[in-house]
């Protein structure tokens, strides 16, 4: 009988493992980045960079090797004894390096020429049709260079999802062994692993986390707007004092005067014409 | 401690049989077991109440007039204690409510959820998808900035060109020959009573349909399989929804930070040199229809009408047409073609719609 690792493709056992190994990090990486948010350090440069990619390193170790765990269980029905984290991270992270970090220069690469082909593209066009509304373009032209640009970035990502995949396959023919247990208990010894086993503990811990955390965030948390937008500022609404023109003033007032006196007299003349009518009754 | 709980307990639960309660609640049987697709769901209801919550906090402060709008919600983001961050986060939990709405969407089409027997939770979601864009709408008016004013005239002006109703709607949303106060007041009326009690009551609605028909499960495994891996709902899938709904929570935090909400000038009837555009995710439907084809009469009603509405429609009788039983998603090809055309169409527009903001004199 064909080992169970032989049987399923080195791209999709890669692909099962990073997908929820990222999924399973990333909250942890966000409770960093928020933290350091709060204390006003950002987290995608200078120091705030380097805390995160540190931290990240050891939650990135725990997560593959949870999921990895998880799925040998699952889909191969292979059980590892012993670590199983660091080693596929340490693969992980160099045929990352090496594939992924030429894969950048690929897709830039594909990105310049691509963009000057296209604009080539479209002068063309417009040659013969100088009339090529604006929106029609922009789209026309984001379309040719991304569209090759996304296959070359795709064939890098498949690329090491394949090696990683041989590595993996790699890894759990060595250090496994099939498990003993039937598919029931393999599905709840692979549950328990990702989800912890005793739920009011978990849920009473994680309620006290979450209080701690929001009352370190709160306390961190400025009062006021930490960043007004440098191009629009509070507009300062100034008390002005107007300037005082006697003669405006004088001139006003007298103005209002007459029209006052027009209405009392108005009125004055209506109200004798209804007193002169009732006399009249 | 324990023993002050217990009584309580005890004592609800001899008035409201909670145990029972407790059990329908928490014991429901999920088929393949719990799953981290599960989790949109549940983050949307999460999403929903943080917005009532700091939808109110607002409401202590903001006043909805014409005269006022503006420098309450200047007061608001400068002068009350943590003010910033309370807008901030609602603003942003609108932008995470879409992006939900969008992946809850996409899991249930690609799963074969609205098939047979679960039409009608589909429908009803049809209808919590126009609500959420609906609160989009008309929360983006209220600040009364420019870019609010003007995206709400420009969105008004769209929707005035519908046949039959259009003329009556836009009438009915303005309240007066140009947006104003009866607009404000309208559209600040529908954003904080209307809508909401609208999603409450439909939300409720689809849960309940959603417990009546159960959940559909994974779509590929054997019925073996399946029935070795059923789980109820608690505690395993309860704690996928909580840490889901927690990196929800901090992300939207993460963007309250990042990009608080600032204010343009206050809104005139003179546009001045701002260009109007809607709310990021309106923007690949303002692109579209920018295209030549759908400029004029005729065009401007096809693409901004007709198309959506269309779109709309056929969603809504999507169960009835694809009435084949298979729901794995890589037996069915034109299910994944259409939604990756879907998909990769909105994103292209959106980013064109980015670039087009430098070729606007
Ligand atoms: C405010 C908006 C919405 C809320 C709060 C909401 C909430 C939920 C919840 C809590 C569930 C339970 C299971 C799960 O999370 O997958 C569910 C299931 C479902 N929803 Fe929604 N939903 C919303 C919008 C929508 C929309 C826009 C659609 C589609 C047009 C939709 C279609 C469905 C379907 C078909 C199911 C059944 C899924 C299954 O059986 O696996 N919902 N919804």
């Amino acid at each position: 009988m064909a080992h169970p690792v032989e049987n399923i493709s080195s791209i999709k056992l890669a692909w099962a493992v990073s997908w929820s190994a990222f999924w399973t990090g990333f909250p942890f990486k966000l409770i960093v980045a928020l933290l350091l948010l709060a204390g006003q350090v950002h987290p995608w440069e200078g120091a705030g960079l380097v805390t995160l990619l540190v931290v990240s390193v050891p939650i990135d170790i725990w997560a593959v090797g949870l999921t990895a765990r998880t799925v040998f269980l699952e889909r191969l029905g292979m059980e590892v004894r012993g670590p199983v984290g660091v080693s596929l991270w340490w693969e992980g992270a160099v045929l990352g390096a090496l594939v992924l970090g030429s894969g950048y220069y690929a897709v830039g690469t594909t990105v310049a020429v691509g963009q000057k082909i296209a604009a080539a593209i479209i002068a063309r066009i417009k040659n013969f049709y100088p009339k090529l509304p604006i929106a029609e373009q922009i789209t026309l032209e984001l379309l040719l260079w991304t569209i090759p640009a996304a296959i070359v970035l795709l064939v890098f990502v498949l690329v090491w999802l394949h090696l990683f995949g041989w590595r993996v396959k790699r890894f759990v023919m060595t250090s496994g062994q099939p498990s003993s247990a039937s598919l029931l208990e393999r599905v709840r010894q692979w549950d328990y692993a990702r989800v912890p086993a005793d739920p009011t503990l978990v849920l009473v811990s994680f309620a006290g986390v979450i209080v701690t955390l929001t009352v370190v965030f709160w306390v961190l948390l400025p009062v006021t707007t930490p960043t007004p937008h440098p191009d629009y500022p509070l507009p300062q609404v100034e008390k002005a004092s107007k300037p005082v023109k006697p003669e405006e003033l004088i001139k006003k007032t007298e103005a209002n005067l007459e029209k006052a006196e027009a209405v009392l007299a108005a009125l004055e003349k209506e109200k004798s014409k209804e007193t002169k009518k009732r006399k009249g009754k | 401690m324990n023993a002050v709980f217990q009584k309580v307990y005890d004592f609800v639960d001899e008035r409201i049989d909670l145990k029972t309660l407790e059990a329908k609640m928490m014991n429901e049987p999920i088929k393949g077991g719990s799953r981290w697709a599960y989790v949109f769901g549940s983050c949307l209801l999460f999403i929903f109440i943080m917005q009532a919550i700091t939808g109110m906090l607002l409401m202590f402060y903001y006043i909805p007039s014409a005269d006022h709008a503006y420098a309450s919600t200047q007061y608001i983001i400068h002068e009350v204690d943590y003010g910033w961050f309370i807008l901030s986060y609602h603003f942003w939990g609108s932008s995470a409510m879409v992006v939900m709405v969008f992946a809850h969407m996409s899991q249930v089409f690609l799963w074969g959820a609205y098939k047979k027997p679960r039409e009608m939770i589909w429908l009803v979601g049809l209808v919590l998808f126009v609500i959420v864009m609906a609160f989009g709408f008309t929360g983006y008016l209220l600040p009364w900035d420019q870019r609010a004013y003007w995206a709400t005239t420009v969105g008004v002006e769209i929707m005035d060109k519908t046949p039959l109703v259009g003329d009556f709607l836009a009438r009915f949303l303005k309240g007066g020959p140009t947006p104003g106060q009866m607009t404000l007041s309208r559209f600040f009326v529908i954003h904080v009573m209307i809508l909401p009690a609208a999603l409450m009551g439909l939300a409720g609605l689809h849960l309940f349909f959603f417990r009546s028909a159960g959940p559909a499960g994974p779509f590929r495994g054997t019925p073996e399989e399946l029935k070795a891996k059923t789980d109820f709902f608690f505690p395993r899938q309860v704690w996928k929804d909580i840490v889901a709904i927690a990196a929800v929570f901090m992300a939207i935090c993460a963007l309250a930070f990042i990009e608080p909400v600032q204010l343009l000038e206050q809104a005139t009837p003179d546009p001045g040199d701002y260009h109007p555009e809607p709310e990021w995710y309106f923007l690949f439907l303002f692109q579209m229809l920018r295209w030549k084809i759908f400029s004029g009469e005729f065009g401007e009603v096809l693409g901004a009408v007709a198309i959506p509405g269309m779109f709309l429609l056929l969603l809504a009788a999507l169960p009835f047409i694809d009435r084949n039983p298979e729901r794995n998603i890589f037996k069915r090809p034109i299910a994944l073609l259409s939604w990756t055309v879907v998909m990769i169409g909105i994103l292209v527009l959106t980013v064109s719609a980015i670039l087009n903001r430098e070729f606007l004199e």
